[in-house]
């Protein structure tokens, strides 16, 4: 087989030609994308919240979800008692009668002056006075 | 933006021969027919891409050389099986009233489509668009030399196919 015919055998072979009705499929569809070069406009700009939300507002609602769920599962496990103490800034009277009760009878435990006196201020006292205050409570 | 008249007289000039080479590469007449669209939106929407340009039908071939790969490409990765469609090629070659010489085309056909693809485009613009080894190398952004081994390797590999059908005609 000559090489020269052999390639001169495939030259001969006609191709097919191109659909006739391609013609104006393609070109109209060149002229329309011409036309309007933009198929999706897009006339206001993005908003910078939605740029950086947008590359996965899956992982973006996860973590809302996850701060969500921290946040009231930290409301109910807060302490009962702690919040009614706290929501009561002045104490019931029945506490300070109870309270000055407990302080006349430690007072006549202890042999100091009357409740009714002045209380001294609770200011830093010498060493001494607090040696001697408590072995008088000791030997009484 | 393209007059009408400019794109209109690029297709009656070169469309014939893009859909042919299209067509041997793809071996698929409907992607053809896609990649011809795309060139031509390309050439409607971006009116300064053929200034300078010294053979149109070069830098044509350039253009839908590279959008053919970078769809079979993404075929590839899309049918891990493509090859085995290979066997079902949209017909390059025009009907022939022999049926001696029907078959050989349908022969030829098959055979094109067992070459690389980088040989078949090599082989297909050499002989059916006549281009020289130095259009073709740069055409496809090749050395002409290396255009001109992928003819010679892939002209063996057709004749070696063919010898059987084409020792009967003769």
């Amino acid at each position: 087989m000559n090489t020269d015919e052999f390639e001169k055998r495939l030259q001969r072979q006609s191709l097919r030609p191109i659909p006739r009705e391609w013609r104006g499929e393609i070109l109209g569809g060149a002229r329309r994308a011409n036309a309007h070069p933009f198929s999706t406009p897009n006339p206001q700009p993005t908003p910078w919240w939605r740029e950086l939300l947008w590359p996965c507002p899956e992982a973006w609602a996860g973590l809302a979800a996850a701060w969500g769920m921290i946040f009231l599962l930290n409301l109910a496990s807060r302490d009962p008692v702690k919040v009614a103490k706290t929501s009561k800034d002045v104490p019931a009277p029945e506490l300070l009668m109870a309270l000055g009760e407990h302080r006349r009878l430690l007072a006549e435990l202890i042999g100091t002056p009357s409740v009714d006196e002045p209380v001294k201020p609770s200011g830093p006292r010498p060493r001494s006075e607090i040696w001697h205050a408590t072995l008088s409570v000791r030997f009484a | 933006m393209s007059s009408p008249d400019f794109l209109t007289r690029l297709y009656d000039d070169h469309a014939q021969a893009l859909f042919a080479f299209l067509v041997n590469l793809t071996r698929n007449e409907m992607e053809a027919k896609d990649l011809l669209q795309d060139l031509f939106v390309k050439l409607a929407t971006k009116p300064g891409l053929l200034d300078g340009v010294r053979d149109e039908r070069s830098f044509l071939i350039r253009l839908v050389h590279n959008l053919a790969i970078d769809l079979m490409r993404r075929r590839r990765t899309r049918e891990k099986n493509y090859e085995s469609l290979a066997g079902e090629a949209a017909p390059l070659f025009a009907p022939a009233a022999d049926p001696d010489e029907q078959e050989f085309r349908a022969a030829l056909t098959a055979a094109l489509g067992e070459l690389p693809v980088e040989q078949r485009a090599i082989v297909h613009l050499k002989l059916w668009d006549g281009l020289t080894f130095e259009a073709i190398a740069e055409a496809l952004d090749l050395s002409p030399n290396t255009a001109a081994s992928r003819y010679r390797y892939g002209l063996d590999k057709l004749r070696e196919r063919l010898r059987p059908l084409y020792d009967e005609i003769a």
